[in-house]
């Protein structure tokens, strides 16, 4: 396990504390320990709101009844006592990958020509680096739904549209920098679209609505023919 | 039994909001001025945190099929029943047959309407509160539209009058106390200046996702290795952000749980009630609060406001 440096505490306004890790682009052991902690976090202590992102955690709690001092305190306590865990556990918490059908290029993923040009790579080439890695959840959100995977090949590295769509349909596969992601919601996006996956990650009426959680794997699996667009049944009330 | 003849700019059924799941990419979301939405239910002998109709810029008309008693609180939109104007911050008793009608909104952006025994909506993750980009809560997660139908639910308390001191006071011109969001020290001392010595104004493009501001521009310290567009970070409501343009993105209760623009200042807890009543056109200023004059200000806050509405906090 390599030493990670203490992480930056400060106060984010009057009801929140933001942490952040010093990492440059992605760094997977680092994003291990922001998830253990915001776990920690969400077992111990009144905090209202705690979340992780790649490299940083912002926690919330009601300043009428904790104070910013005795807030920091806690959350100092807190990274230490992770920071102990982390030595002593041996191997990551989730192990199970979850299998992501994506239609590849086309209308589902209209972006994939800037990918190729600039990579020099072919179609079934970005595809078959895209589909390579198993990708771990580091976020949810922005939005309901919305998947942040940890980083894709560097070969598909490649920055958003300086304009961003109107809109991007649910199931969207996108590249941003070094970041790669699903939209699990139709929404205005900069990134740059190479495939669709037909699953909702995200879906209120469902029992369980929430597919993946941070933490989670995935692996991204080709899929041939057209994208299986949804009867209107699916489409009913919305 | 309540119909809605028109549903105006944008209403939609809002509570409390569902409060910490923002690590699942689920804003709060809830009523966008929280303490005129308790006042409202406070009038009507309600619990503060029942569900209400929150009516954004005006042009609701709704219809009572049966007796009841409601309250107005918030934005002033000369509301009337029958054509008899109808005082902001009072309950009255309306008849079947009854019909309530709002115009425009004159001063602040969104009022409450809050019906004894409260309103019923469609409850995901515990809360009924309407969020239009996922579609959850309210009436199948959209505004509230003409032809909808809302069932009464029985009284729970008597109504009440609101002592004059109680009322908030809503202005065209919002000033925000704010404290440094986490990149604050990497604005130019400029652009510090700007945010607190001048004002900005909300754009059309405002709703309860966030608020385009238009004013001086910002900018950060140039070889700053904070840059205006970042790796995703979480993202708090009544956090102002700076896009590439330079021109500040204020974020509201239906805003995003993660984001990737450089967070300047955050508004504090007590007045984040007033983020509910910016809509297009409202002048936002901002004040700095430092130390520990913001826990004071929230202390005294609910105090006064918590010994009003049971169980009500900022």
């Amino acid at each position: 396990m390599p030493t990670i440096a203490d992480p930056l505490i400060k106060p984010y306004g009057d009801f929140a504390l933001y942490l952040r890790y010093s990492c440059e682009g992605y760094s997977a052991p680092i994003n291990d320990r922001i998830l253990a902690l915001a776990e920690y976090l969400r077992q111990n202590g009144n905090w209202i709101d705690v979340v992780a992102a790649y490299e940083t955690l912002v926690a919330s709690f009601d300043p009428s009844k904790l104070s910013l001092a005795e807030a920091q305190k806690q959350l100092s306590g807190a990274v230490q006592a992770v920071k102990k865990a982390d030595h002593r556990r041996s191997k990551p918490a989730s192990q199970t990958i979850v299998d992501i059908p994506v239609y590849y290029g086309g209308s589902s993923g209209p972006d994939i020509e800037n990918i190729m040009s600039k990579s020099g790579l072919s179609h079934d080439g970005v595809i078959a680096m895209h589909c390579g890695p198993v990708y771990r959840v580091c976020m949810m959100g922005f939005v309901p739904g919305f998947t942040f995977l940890s980083e894709a090949p560097s070969a598909l590295h490649h920055p958003r549209h300086v304009q961003p769509r109107l809109s991007v349909p649910s199931g969207s596969i996108g590249i941003a920098g070094w970041q790669t992601g699903i939209y699990g919601l139709s929404s205005p996006g900069g990134w740059q679209i190479i495939g669709r996956t037909p699953l909702s990650i995200f879906d209120a009426a469902r029992e369980a609505p929430f597919m993946l959680k941070a933490g989670d794997n995935v692996r991204f699996v080709p899929q041939n023919g057209p994208f299986p667009e949804r009867g209107p049944s699916h489409e009913a009330g919305q | 039994m309540i119909k809605v003849l028109q549903g105006g700019t944008q209403t939609t059924l809002q509570d409390a909001g569902r409060i910490g799941f923002r690590h699942l990419g689920i804003p709060g979301s809830g009523a966008a001025d929280k303490l005129c939405f308790a006042l409202a239910n406070y009038l009507v002998g309600n619990e503060w945190d029942m569900a209400a109709f929150e009516c954004a810029l005006g042009g609701l008309h709704l219809k009572f099929e049966s007796d009841t008693v409601i309250a107005l609180a918030g934005a002033e939109m000369w509301a009337q029943i029958n054509g008899q104007n109808h005082a902001n911050f009072t309950a009255v008793p309306v008849k079947k047959g009854d019909i309530l009608t709002l115009s425009f909104a004159r001063q602040g952006a969104r009022s409450y309407i809050a019906v004894a025994g409260g309103l019923t909506g469609e409850s995901f993750l515990g809360s009924a509160s309407t969020y239009l980009p996922a579609k959850l809560g309210g009436r199948s997660g959209r505004e509230i539209k003409a032809g909808d139908l809302f069932d009464l639910n029985a009284p729970i308390g008597e109504s009440r009058t609101l002592l004059k001191g109680y009322k908030p006071y809503l202005s065209s011109h919002v000033i925000l106390r704010a404290k440094p969001a986490p990149e604050f020290d990497s604005l130019t001392a400029q652009s510090k200046r700007h945010l607190f010595v001048s004002a900005y104004k909300a754009t059309p493009q405002t709703d309860r996702m966030g608020s385009r501001l238009r004013g001086n521009k910002l900018d950060l310290i140039s070889g700053s290795t904070v840059k205006t567009s970042m790796v995703s970070s979480p993202l708090l409501p009544g956090t102002l952000q700076l896009p590439p343009n330079g021109q500040p993105i204020l974020a509201l209760v239906d805003g995003h749980c993660t984001g990737g623009y450089a967070r300047c200042l955050q508004i504090i807890r007590a007045d984040l009630w007033q983020l509910g009543q910016i809509g297009p056109g409202t002048r936002v200023s901002f004040r700095r609060c430092f130390l520990s004059e913001d826990a004071a200000a929230l202390t005294r806050r609910n105090a006064f406001y918590g010994g009003l509405i049971a169980g009500f906090s900022f």
